[in-house]
């Protein structure tokens, strides 16, 4: 494993611009006595008995219904909305058009690009023309059939190669090219001709759909003080705030944001609650009424953010032993309709940066060449989804990997092990990987638990009539911990109270990943308490401090950092009392199981709650406020070199699956994925998100896909839009390994993204090696599948 | 509309209302009785979140008219719970597998299972996994649920 001296060696150099000391928190390989243990989830008492109360949960006495009306038409000029007949509907209490909004007309997560009510055009067939504040859902329902809207309909562009073509009708007045973004790294050309063997891959990915079991609701009240109040499930509620009040004409601190328990989110929740959240704060603020606006299953697939498309493609050399030479690809990454959370904020974020800086794959490429292309298109639009543009190009590198392997006739684990980054690997932007890289073990511990050579060897026919025949494939991956930007940093309050108990106050929101209880175990081990000792506030974005999204893998790392500098600062105050109660200088103070003592002397000890007791009647400080910020990132605006994220997690993952060679069908038997999470803070929470997040995975490589013809949405419902059943996933068996990061609480880095990525190309790479059919283009549904064995000319005989 | 009287057990105790005839099942639970253990996640019978029990047998509740339950027996998630206010053998097992992530799912899952385990005391993973085929979970990869189930069927012998 490491050397954990080299280690300590490697990471006092972190950056340029400053010492880098502030980074380390310094908790890695600390003793600890809460985290790292699998501490049950608070909430799961509410959860089994159905007392959990969602957003849909919530008593919606004397509230109005909003709905909001979509335009017909992919892309077309707005002539006029006639909402005459819609008011004088009984019941209905507004009916509102772009001239109706007070403040700003515009709303996104990055870029504000997208009409709250559409007033001069319409992008694609989400879009909102007109709002509705009705008495109740039916008749808002029929208030929109009242409308009447007169279009011009547009040349509509459905592909990204076409909408970037010269001529190609205008979407947005700033032209369709909403980015292109390059990264080089040596010289490919020579890299090329220095390798034995060259093979070019176009790879294509479609829509996906978050499919979170919770339908998106929000509810938005002006509060007697003015203030305008929007609760709701989502993710962000500092960004939805920062939307809803330029939306409004009004001061940030005029809006307050509740986050309410999601049932799910995968980055689907990030920019929804923006969306619906200004809607139904304009029609409040109208109508001086509460509002709830709740979207119906088709509504979320047609009108929200979807996973990119990608169109890549690959050119890649190698040399025969494997070594990998040159790099080159190409992204068409299709934004749809509004910026969203695809385009660049300086210097690493937004998906479509991201998925070039990641597009080469966890290797060491010498020569490295990647031409991005972010570009509006009249479908759907781009935002976060699980990976963040990550899955989309491990898609690509991993099973291009398999394919240089069968050319080379080497082994597709021996191709890896020989190119796989490891410690002061760099990676394609220059960023020497200086500390906490665990790929090569996670390869290794996966190959061993999932006995890869044995199954290898048993791979081929199940059965006489040879119809079935099983395979296996394996794919690597990483994911960044942490954004990319520079505003990354976020905040936390712990406040002891005179008995012991503490408030924690955290912006970080939960969906089901578990950030409820993880966060409190962090606090409570830093303050030498128990987990069920501290409650963690409602993210309310009156009492919390800024902390950012939960996105981007970053909650337990840049918030536990807070939380740990948070806490050290109250608890500094409490052992300065317990130094003068035990007359023990506070060198010496340990705080432990609800207790502080004298380390030399651990019988000398008082209570925690006694501590608290007396620091607060002596007017001491009883708070402590953190703040943590990740390294700065850097990243070359020309040749996309630098270090964008601080930290990875690494995994390696296993599958044995059969295929039906005569009609298509895959069937998973085994799975094993193996990940270097730093530091598990709970082992039973984050298997969860393994599991769940391979099973995300699979869904993408065998039937996911939001069908679009002409811009309209043709599979909108769970009928149509497949994700798997119980009887599609497979056991799976996951191996956690911790190489500590430096700078995370106790050693950890984010996990909430990494198990889907490496899923969707092992499953495909199985699928190859058991029929001889390579699916290219997704979802490799039994039709693909089908037709990719043909193309192969027959399954491989023996 | 005119409402007409509908009479029916829920979760032990007998009910007697007047329900307009257009009333679906999952929101007189919900709005009606303010039941909101059960949940409403795509009102087109794909996704099994507004599963209940009637007479026994799992049943999806968004696309069921409420006057159907006439003479019924209606088991919701709330009506799990023992009078002391102690938990069936199912909910304790899901809280110590770590079954539940969001836990919008988990309700249908419960009472699916609730159902399964009645019927076949000691199914195998098989059995539980076509059993609970209608209940989605999008969080879970569904691994610990059905570790919760064989749990509980243990549990219970």
């Amino acid at each position: 494993m490491q050397d954990k001296m080299q280690d300590k060696n490697k990471t006092q150099v972190l950056t340029k611009a400053r010492t880098g000391l502030e980074h380390l928190i310094k908790t890695a390989g600390k003793s600890l006595t809460v985290a790292g243990t699998s501490v049950a989830r608070r909430d799961d008492p509410l959860k089994v008995t159905g007392k959990l109360k969602y957003g849909a949960d919530y008593p919606d006495e004397g509230f109005l219904y909003g709905k909001i009306l979509r335009s017909p038409h992919p892309h077309a000029l707005i002539k006029s909305i006639n909402t005459k007949k819609a008011k004088e509907l009984e019941g209905v209490v507004a009916v509102l058009t772009a001239e109706d909004v007070p403040g700003r007309n515009g709303f996104g997560a990055i870029i504000p690009d997208q009409p709250v009510i559409c007033g001069d055009k319409v992008r694609f067939i989400g879009d909102g023309v007109a709002l509705v504040a009705a008495e109740s859902e039916k008749i808002a329902h029929e208030a929109l059939k009242l409308i009447e809207g007169d279009y011009e309909p547009l040349p509509a562009l459905f592909d990204p190669r076409d909408a970037m073509a010269e001529g190609a009708p205008k979407i947005h007045e700033s032209g369709n090219l909403l980015s292109d973004d390059k990264m080089v790294k040596g010289d490919v050309d020579a890299g090329f001709a220095e390798a034995d063997v060259i093979l070019e891959r176009t790879y294509q990915v479609p829509f996906l759909e978050h499919a979170y079991l919770e339908p998106d609701t929000t509810m938005a009240r002006l509060q007697p003080d003015g203030v305008m109040l929007v609760e709701g499930p989502m993710q962000a509620p500092f960004t939805t705030r920062r939307n809803v009040a330029p939306v409004l004409g009004i001061p940030i601190n005029q809006v307050r944001v509740r986050q309410i328990h999601m049932g799910g989110g995968f980055g689907g929740k990030e920019d929804s609650p923006i969306d619906i959240g200004c809607r139904a704060a304009v029609l409040a603020w109208h109508t001086g009424r509460p509002v709830k606006i709740s979207l119906e299953r088709e509504e979320i697939t047609i009108q929200t953010a979807k996973r990119h498309p990608m169109i890549m493609e690959l050119k890649v050399g190698a040399k025969k032993d494997g070594t990998l030479t040159a790099f080159q690809g190409v992204i068409y990454d299709e934004q749809g309709a509004y910026a969203s959370l695809g385009p660049k904020i300086p210097p690493a974020g937004g998906s479509h940066v991201h998925a070039m800086v990641m597009m080469p794959g966890p290797y060491e490429i010498p020569n490295v060449k990647v031409d991005a292309y972010l570009v509006y298109t009249n479908h759907p639009y781009g935002g976060a989804m699980r990976g963040f543009g990550a899955p989309q190009v491990h898609i690509a590198h991993e099973q291009m990997m398999d394919e240089l392997a069968a050319e080379l006739g080497i082994s597709a684990v021996d191709i890896r092990r020989k190119n796989a980054f490891k410690l002061g690997s760099a990676t394609a932007t220059g960023q020497v990987l200086n500390q906490s890289v665990g790929l090569r073990e996670t390869l290794e511990a996966c190959a061993e638990r999932f006995d890869w050579d044995r199954r290898l060897a048993e791979c081929g026919w199940v059965d006489q009539a040879k119809t079935k025949r099983r395979g296996v494939g394996v794919a690597m991956g990483w994911y960044r911990t942490s954004i990319g930007t520079n505003g990354d940093g976020c905040g936390a309050a712990v406040h002891v109270h005179e008995d012991g108990s503490v408030l924690l106050y955290s912006g970080i929101t939960e969906m089901g990943q578990g950030a409820f209880t993880v966060l409190p175990q962090i606090c409570a081990e830093e303050l030498g308490i128990e987990p069920g000792d501290v409650r963690i506030v409602q993210p309310d974005t009156d009492l919390v401090p800024e902390s950012g999204p939960t996105v981007g893998s970053r909650s337990t790392t840049l918030m536990g950092n807070a939380i740990i500098l948070a806490a050290r600062q109250v608890k500094e105050s409490l052992l300065d009392t317990a130094s003068m109660m035990l007359m023990v200088p506070t060198e010496r103070l340990e705080a432990r199981g609800r207790k502080i003592y004298d380390r030399e002397n651990p019988g000398k000890s008082l209570g925690f709650a006694a501590v608290a007791a007396r620091t607060m009647a002596s007017g001491k400080r009883m708070i402590g406020q953190g703040w943590w910020t990740p390294p700065p990132p850097s990243l070359d605006g020309h040749t996309g070199q630098g270090s964008p994220y601080h930290v990875y997690t690494y995994s390696t993952h296993m599958v044995q699956l059969v295929v039906d060679v005569e009609t298509g069908e895959v069937a998973l038997e085994d799975y094993v994925a193996a990940f270097d999470v730093g530091k598990a803070i709970n082992p039973k929470a984050l298997e969860g998100q393994i599991e769940g997040g391979v099973a995300m995975g699979l869904g993408y490589a065998l039937m996911e896909e939001v069908v679009l013809d002409h811009g309209v949405t043709q599979n909108p419902s769970l009928q149509g839009y497949l994700i798997p059943t119980m009887l599609d996933v497979p056991d799976i068996q996951p191996l956690i390994l911790e190489v500590p990061n430096e700078m995370g609480p106790y050693g950890a880095k984010g996990i909430g993204e990494m198990p889907n990525i490496p899923a969707t190309p092992a499953i495909l790479n199985a699928i190859a090696h058991a029929s001889g059919g390579r699916v290219s283009r997704l979802p490799a549904d039994p039709e693909k599948v089908f037709w990719a064995i043909r193309e192969a000319g027959g399954p491989p005989q023996a | 509309m005119s409402t007409m009287e509908l009479s029916f057990k829920l979760n032990g105790r007998a009910l007697t209302l007047n329900v307009a005839p257009d009333t679906l099942m999952v929101d007189l639970l919900r709005e009606d009785l303010g039941l909101t253990g059960t949940k409403a996640g795509c009102r087109e019978g794909e996704c099994g979140a507004c599963t209940i029990l009637v007479d026994g047998t799992p049943m999806n509740s968004c696309l069921m008219p409420a006057l159907k339950v006439q003479g019924r027996e209606i088991t919701t998630i709330e009506g799990l719970e023992k009078a002391d206010g102690s938990l069936e053998v199912l909910q304790e097992a899901f809280m110590g597998e770590g079954a539940s992530q969001c836990g919008f799912c988990t309700p249908g899952m419960i009472l699916t299972a609730t159902a399964l385990l009645k019927q076949n005391p000691d199914p195998d993973e098989g059995e539980i996994r076509q059993a609970l085929s209608g209940v989605l979970c999008r969080c879970t990869g569904y691994r610990k649920i059905v570790q919760a189930v064989k749990a509980a069927a243990k549990a219970r012998a």
